[in-house]
């Protein structure tokens, strides 16, 4: 009981945050077709930001430097964390994605990825390049005396509250005018330029809200493991909730629970605790990517809209102006 | 030509070329306020990309483009829509995996939850406009005979369906003007007598004016006031049918001997 349990709570916070990742990214290639392929630099952005804001300052001497350092209670800085991975999304978002062809935004989005990874493990002023920030107490232990166990368990309350959260943002977005925009661009950005659409527009904020979630699932991991570094966010990371949203269905948020249950807590998460095999270290993170790869293969070739597809909107969920005749009169009947 | 006062839209040298192959050729030509007017030409005669050019698709290299009185030369796509001018496609462009319904729902211009405040923090506001719009896109898909289909991915339509999506789609976005690429491009001939009754019902009551790019000159002769003829990126001649029945270089070009039969029976 004493192992179990700290390790199911450890379990909870990884699904709920890999949870909000898969929003995350599914507001941006589900909702509004954009490739991005450097969703992992969001999430470290928020685990810096927020890990700078909730963190001492940093000294040079002591062979720890960072930029700010401020001391403010951990959740103003996961907002700030948030709020600077929506930033960084509107950035890279404008240098990505394009009006007249959006075949380039996936190799755009890596490239601009890639260079940001590069300028942070090097630059250690920013946030002490390769060994990145550490230290971080852990959040609300100036207000209450708790050991770690009961702080992770803790944890899984807090996660679960900013989840919430995070769902109603994702669903408001969906299934609002502004995310059927989003999905007619996804379908057709030339179309729905035709119709006055600013794909442009649509699109950035589709990317900065993706952002946005990516940066609050950094934070609440910073939060948690107190410390982050360029080996937590190397691209192999995106792959990982890229296959998340494919296999559990993109488009709609449950998709995006049951693909990060299946990839990112069964798979990617759950194997980390086996005791490495004596005499082949490799052999399980090797293992546990190609479960991944299998995954996402088999899901492609069986059910290429995922395990749950995209609903289906019908007509009976718009409620009619007073006096209009309801759907069930009109020809023919709903849905027949 | 067209007098001032129903010039609506206006294109001016127009060219534009593909790597070094020009596809639009210093064409010009004036559509009158109200009309209903047909661009034809051979295949290959520049005509899509004519349209493409006028609706801020493609950039223009050369030539200008005026549209109620404004220079649009320059704008992109969505803004020329916005202007209220429409385009649809040579080949359906419909949204395949939004219901028909949704289809519809998209194109009204000023929607309100748009906004991402309003998405987030005012859901109601988006709930409400959204039922206005669903009323007015009950009436326009009965009109269309497509209201059995409401819940029905777009991309699940027939050909002629999808055809008649595309018009009821631009119908809901009020538009003061519509481009149509060949509306009636592989449909069967019931339908194209549905679509044309729909182009002049939109014209005499909503007041739109429309160009049509059209190969079917039966359709052309029942319901357009005017024709341009494009053949090699120009423009050859601008008139009525009978008018450009008498031109010897259309016929040359273009009419060839089906015209002749059909002006003979
Ligand atoms: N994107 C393109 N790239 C290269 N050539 C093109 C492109 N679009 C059209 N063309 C060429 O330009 C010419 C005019 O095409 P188009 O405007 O589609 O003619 P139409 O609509 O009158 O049949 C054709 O010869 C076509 O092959
Ligand atoms: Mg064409």
């Amino acid at each position: 009981m004493d192992l179990i349990l700290p390790y199911l709570a450890t379990l909870a916070i990884f699904f709920f945050v890999y949870n909000i990742l898969t929003w995350g990214l599914n507001i941006q290639f589900g909702y509004a077709g954009v490739l991005d392929f450097t969703f992992i630099t969001f999430v470290a952005c928020g685990a810096y930001f927020s890990g700078v804001f909730a963190l001492g300052p940093g000294q040079k001497s002591t062979g720890f430097e960072w930029i700010l350092g401020l001391n403010w209670p951990f959740p103003i800085a996961l907002v700030m964390g948030a709020l600077a991975a929506g930033l960084l999304g509107i950035v890279i978002g404008l240098i990505a994605i394009n009006r007249l062809r959006s075949d380039y935004m996936a190799i755009v989005t890596l490239a601009t990825g890639t260079v940001i990874y590069g300028l942070v493990s090097n630059y250690t002023p920013l946030f002490d390049g390769f060994d990145g920030l550490a230290g971080l107490q852990t959040p609300f232990s100036q207000w209450l005396n708790i050991n770690y166990n009961q702080f992770t368990y803790l944890w899984v309350g807090f996660c679960a509250v900013v989840m919430v959260i995070c769902w109603f943002i994702a669903q408001r977005i969906l299934n609002s005018p502004l995310g059927r925009t989003m999905r007619a661009i996804r379908e057709d950005q030339e179309a729905a330029e035709a119709f006055g659409k600013d794909s442009v527009r649509v699109r950035l904020i589709a990317m900065s809200m993706g952002a946005v979630l990516a940066g609050v699932g950094g934070a609440l991991l910073m939060g948690f493991i107190g410390a982050f570094n360029p080996a937590g966010w190397t691209s192999g990371e995106t792959f990982v909730v890229w296959a998340a949203l494919i296999v559990g269905g993109r488009g709609n948020n449950w998709g995006g629970v049951v693909g990060s249950f299946v990839v990112a807590v069964l798979v990617n998460e759950a194997t980390r605790y086996i005791p490495p095999i004596p005499g082949n270290a490799t052999l399980i993170p090797t293992v546990r990517n190609m479960l991944i790869g299998a995954s996402l293969i088999a899901v492609l070739w069986l059910r290429p809209e995922g395990i749950i597809p995209e609903a289906r909107r019908r007509f009976y969920q718009l409620p009619l102006l007073p006096g209009r005749r309801t759907p069930a009169e009109g020809v023919g009947g709903a849905g027949s | 030509m067209v007098p001032e006062a129903d010039l609506f839209l206006r294109v001016e040298h127009l060219s534009h070329s593909f790597g070094g192959f020009k596809a639009v050729d210093d064409c010009t030509f004036e559509i009158a306020r109200g009309s209903i007017s047909a661009l034809i030409g051979p295949n290959g005669a520049g005509k899509s990309t004519a349209v493409g050019l006028i609706a801020g698709a493609l950039k223009v290299q050369s030539g200008r483009v005026y549209f109620d009185g404004q220079d649009v030369t320059r704008l992109p796509a969505y803004k020329v829509a916005r202007r209220g001018l429409l385009r649809t496609y040579q080949v359906s462009r419909e949204f395949p995996l939004l219901t028909v319904m949704e289809n519809l729902l998209v194109p009204p211009p000023d929607q309100r939850g748009e906004s991402l405040l309003n998405a987030l923090f005012r859901p109601s506001v988006g709930r409400r406009q959204d039922a206005a719009l669903a009323s007015r896109a009950v009436d326009v898909l009965e009109t269309y005979g497509l209201l059995p289909l409401r819940d029905e991915y777009a991309g699940n339509l027939s050909g002629g369906e999808k055809r008649l999506l595309e018009l009821a789609r631009a119908e809901m976005a009020n538009p003061k003007f519509m481009l149509l690429d060949e509306p009636m491009a592989g449909i069967n001939p019931a339908l194209i007598a549905r679509l044309d009754g729909h182009i002049r019902r939109l014209r005499d009551q909503a007041g739109i004016t429309f160009l049509l790019v059209e190969h079917n000159l039966d359709v052309v002769e029942r319901i357009c006031d005017q024709v341009v003829v494009m053949a090699s990126g120009r423009t050859l001649a601008e008139g009525s049918m009978a008018e450009l029945r008498r031109n010897p270089e259309v016929v040359r070009a273009y009419l060839g001997g089906g015209l002749d039969e059909r002006a003979v029976g």
